[in-house]
């Protein structure tokens, strides 16, 4: 397909202030319900990102995603429990950069193995984290979870201070934090370390030889991974103002990005973005009819392995190709 | 006796008969990966399909009854997902097939608990099997005793499938070597859905014997499954020693720490398997990653 250089300008804006707009009307048109079910959409497709940044990029698969995730959560909700006068993106970042942290300390055990030992060792870690917050009740409150933090107000100093613990104002400020997560992500995939990643994922060896540091550039990525995956936690741990073992740091936790993963496709940046929006649909759907979502995650899942591998972004990429071929060739 | 030697000797053969059970799981759970290189994540709720269905087949004949039939129901299923399903996804690599066998796992759970409830279900223990066995002055509940018995009786019958027969010979052959093996005229991938099947046999007989040990309810799959998950990385995957070994280890460490660290001990178990997967990710027997 030969991409059209001389396309007019204003042609490009079209697309992105269509969604700014919806967006911004989205909480007044549609109701409480469902700016909560925005949110948490936004929630995991940020979390669902991240963990693409290892499975469509460095070809890893990570079942202890939630170890990140999780981590942010619970240090955004133990700062706000300990420490009072916390402004509110500090603790979104203290949430990001406990993800960082985990990341950066687990790195050299994940460096070491590849393929299913990683799939297991991830597995094993995030178990880890799970037990360690269920028992370390002097720390984490077991399994109660922490809960009843105070949400600090959103403060622009001088002009205005602004409460979070609506649900319209905590709709903006999830959607602003979490684009700027994606879009920080998608610039990432774009720079010359977007393209290494990629090059580990196809040809490791090669990557080696060719003079990159290979350990050290797949410890950036967990870092990165896990900072973007920590700060999706926080924003949950705000938005639901109580984080539990079972909410941060589950097996589930760590199975629904991938599932979502997988539902929007895997290879694609908009896959996780994709595949979070259709799981969250289906999950909204299936809960009117029936309490057993997981039997229709399950599913979902058994026939986007078996039949379309691409997922939804695939579908979508297939469709295109075959409507609009004659114009292309 | 003195009470803390019976504390010891009872924590000691809960704990072997525990890692009898965890062998008989990790065991299947590391034949497959070893030949076939698929880690099965739904292996842990194929055993507890069979500890429900052995509930409900008990309930209408008695214990042996089940224990004969529901590993065969298990057995079908799983011969099934390898034939049309596993096999035909396994080109595309491990991710796609680790999620699939997820997406299997979530529907056998949810199947379970549409059909059986969420409740804890305890089958009876069979008459014969629900004394006490009398060591001198020590006393122990016989059924835990025939868990050990069993699953050695099963080690014993894998060794002779393994060693003293046509089909172990294929089977270790095509372990080594698959494409060899087929070329000298074996089919390959039908010797690939019986082992797959034997391996969740072994995984339903365990099901079943669970039922009256540990009672059934929808957690078992995770609590036994994630201790096979830990054996069978510890022993190293695909290693039948290994797995056995592993298997005792986690049975001895799970029934004592319960004992003196109860705080500690489900740390230990996840701790020992990071530990052991970033020091050898081979595992302690295993050769191949």
């Amino acid at each position: 397909m030969i991409a059209k250089k001389s396309a007019p300008s204003w042609k490009q804006w079209v697309f992105p202030c269509l969604v700014g707009v919806i967006l911004l009307a989205y909480p007044w048109v549609l109701g409480t319900v469902y700016t909560n079910i925005f949110i948490y959409f936004a929630i995991f497709s940020v979390f669902a990102a991240s963990l693409n940044m290892l499975v469509s990029y460095l070809g890893v698969l990570s079942f202890g995603h939630a170890l990140f995730y999780g981590g942010g959560a619970y240090a955004t909700a133990l700062f706000l429990d300990h420490i009072e006068g916390l402004g509110l993106f500090t603790v979104i970042l203290i949430g990001g950069a406990a993800g960082a942290a985990l990341g950066l300390i687990v790195s050299p055990l994940l460096n070491r193995v590849k393929a299913t030992a990683f799939a297991l060792l991830t597995l094993a870690l995030g178990q880890l984290a799970y037990m360690a917050c269920l028992k370390l009740r002097f720390i984490t409150y077991g399994e109660d979870g922490v809960g009843g933090f105070p949400i600090p107000d959103l403060t622009l100093p001088g002009i205005a201070s602004i409460n979070m613990m609506t649900a319209e104002n905590f709709y903006y400020l999830a959607v602003v934090v979490l684009s700027l997560c994606l879009l920080l992500m998608w610039f990432l995939t774009k720079t010359p370390f977007g393209s290494i990643m990629i090059g580990i994922r196809d040809n490791p060896d090669r990557v080696d030889f060719l003079g990159f540091n290979l350990p050290m550039t797949k410890a950036i990525v967990f870092v990165i991974s896990g900072f973007f995956a920590g700060i999706a936690g926080a924003v949950y741990a705000l938005f639901q103002n109580l984080v539990t073992p079972d909410g941060a740091f589950h097996i589930m936790t760590s199975f629904t990005p991938i599932m979502m993963l997988f539902v929007g496709g895997i290879g694609t940046f908009a896959g996780p973005i994709v595949g979070s929006g259709v799981m969250t649909i289906i999950e909204e759907l299936a809960t009117r009819y029936t309490t057993q979502i997981a039997l229709f995650n399950g599913i979902l899942l058994v026939l986007v392995v078996m039949y379309f591998r691409t997922g939804f972004v695939g579908l979508y990429l297939l469709i295109r190709e075959k409507l609009f071929q004659k114009e292309s060739s | 006796m003195d009470p803390m030697t019976f504390i010891l000797i009872t924590q000691l053969v809960h704990g072997l008969a525990y890692g009898m059970l965890l062998f008989l799981v990790a065991a299947g759970l590391s034949l497959i990966f070893g030949m076939m290189d698929i880690l099965n994540l739904s292996h842990a709720y194929f055993f507890m399909l069979a500890a429900y269905i052995g509930y409900t087949i008990a309930g209408m004949t008695n214990f042996w009854v089940a224990l004969l039939l529901a590993p065969l129901v298990v057995v079908a299923l799983g011969m099934v997902i390898e034939r049309f399903m596993l096999r035909k996804i396994h080109p595309f690599g491990h991710i796609p097939e680790l999620v699939l066998t997820i997406g299997i796992g979530l529907i056998i759970m949810e199947f379970c608990k549409a059909v059986w409830g969420t409740q804890s279900l305890m089958l009876q223990t069979p008459e014969i099997l629900s004394g006490l066995l009398n060591i001198g002055v020590f006393r122990y509940p016989l059924y835990r005793a025939f868990i050990i018995f069993f699953a050695v009786a099963m080690m014993i019958l894998m060794g002779i499938l393994f060693y003293k027969t046509r089909f172990g010979t294929i089977v270790r052959a095509a372990t080594a070597d698959a494409d060899m093996v087929n070329a000298l005229g074996i089919n390959v991938p039908l010797v690939y859905t019986v082992f797959f099947g034997f391996g969740t046999w072994l995984a339903g007989l365990a099901g079943v014997v669970v039922a009256p040990f540990l009672s059934v309810f929808p957690g078992l799959a995770d609590q036994v499954g994630f201790d096979a998950f830990v054996v069978v990385v510890m022993g190293g995957l695909g290693s039948m020693s290994g797995a056995f070994v592993g298997a005792i280890l986690i049975g001895l460490l799970n029934s004592f720490g319960i004992q003196f660290l109860p705080t500690a001990a489900p740390l230990l178990t996840f701790g020992l398997m990071a530990l052991v997967l970033s020091i050898k990710p081979t595992g302690l027997f295993g050769v191949r990653q």
